[in-house]
């Protein structure tokens, strides 16, 4: 077990608590961006090796950081960003068309 | 609701928490990484492994997240069509203003770099296309939106269309590939100029691809902005 694990549990915990309980859209998205932090440490913090360096050959290295999971939070990161957008647009506009961002008012207003 | 929702996340995490275990954890790096490790360079010609692996060896995948962008800036577009409002229509003040010509050359250049240099150091098209779509945002608030529709460079029509370019430029180098007889995005197998690892002009079609997600990126990101702070 790498110590970092309990830190993604914890950041990972703390994004889905702020998703199922918070009222607000606006922190849910939030907390689905916290969520996506602890995937991309949990990625990162399994493929690095003690005493690595970058996997960027200059030719003298011989411990080298895997270069997969750094690829592959790369791609995430940029779902992330594209997702977290539009999850923002369809945010503006519900506040639009209800004039609430409260779940609970939302559900109400509109069966 | 509060107190279930914690304890089903606190049981969720301990499932996690036994399950990851599994993890072997090892000095060694997995097969698949170190065949990338061993024959990485050989291969793709670049030194940077993290880009061979984003474009070379699952430069499909790459494709697909190019693909994911042009669906979040297509959404976008459908969404925020019909908007006419400008948060930002004339701009900051005049010191504002000149900081900002100052700034910005140095800004598009170290853009540019990241791109281009993706195939030796850190970097590569997603990150550079980033630096230069906060260049386009910063130049829309600083400047206001009317500097931006008058612009030809920056107006959002030919931000579509260097989107769609960045895209088709990418489809186009993989049928490169299946042209001359070897697999979609293959890279030197289908003779795109190899060069010494480490030189500017190496790694075969990696340059070419970064400057593509690059395009892609930087048109698409300003296109999500620019559609939530005015429309048309």
């Amino acid at each position: 077990m790498k110590p970092t694990l309990i830190f993604v549990l914890l950041i990972m915990s703390l994004g889905l608590y702020c998703v199922l309980v918070k009222d607000n859209l606006i922190k849910k998205a939030l907390g689905i961006n916290i969520m996506e932090g602890a995937v991309f440490l949990f990625l990162i913090s399994y493929g690095y090796r003690q005493g690595g360096s970058p996997p960027i050959l200059t030719g003298s290295e011989t411990n080298i950081v895997d270069p997969v999971p750094q690829a592959l939070t790369l791609t995430a990161i940029v779902i992330g960003a594209a997702t977290t957008a539009l999850m923002l647009g369809i945010i503006i506009k519900i506040y639009k068309i209800y004039g609430t961002l409260d779940t609970n008012e939302i559900r109400r207003l509109r069966g | 609701m509060k107190y279930f929702s914690a304890l089903l996340i606190a049981v969720l995490m301990l499932v996690l928490f036994i399950s990851l275990q599994e993890i072997p954890l090892s000095q060694n790096l997995m097969p698949v990484s170190s065949h990338y490790v061993d024959s990485g360079v050989k291969d793709t010609g670049a030194t940077n492994l993290v880009n061979a692996v984003l474009f070379d060896y699952r430069g499909f995948d790459t494709l697909g997240e190019v693909t994911v962008i042009f669906a979040a800036a297509a959404a976008f577009k459908m969404l925020f069509s019909h908007r006419r409002i400008f948060f930002f229509r004339y701009g900051m003040s005049p010191i504002v203003k000149t900081g900002m010509a100052v700034y910005s050359p140095f800004i598009f250049i170290f853009g540019i770099y990241v791109i281009m240099a993706g195939h030796i150091s850190p970097g590569g098209g997603f990150q550079g296309g980033v630096i230069l779509a906060s260049l386009s945002i910063l130049l829309t608030l600083v400047y206001g939106l009317w500097y931006k529709v008058r612009q030809t460079v920056l107006s959002p029509a030919i931000s579509s269309n260097i989107e769609s370019m960045g895209g088709m430029v990418f489809i186009f180098i993989g049928l490169a590939g299946i042209f001359s007889g070897n697999y979609f995005l293959s890279n030197l197998g289908a003779g795109f100029f190899a060069g010494i690892p480490g030189s500017m002009f190496s790694g075969g079609s990696i340059p070419l691809l970064n400057i593509a997600s690059g395009l892609k990126v930087t048109a698409g990101l300003s296109i999500i902005f620019y559609s939530i702070a005015g429309g048309e």
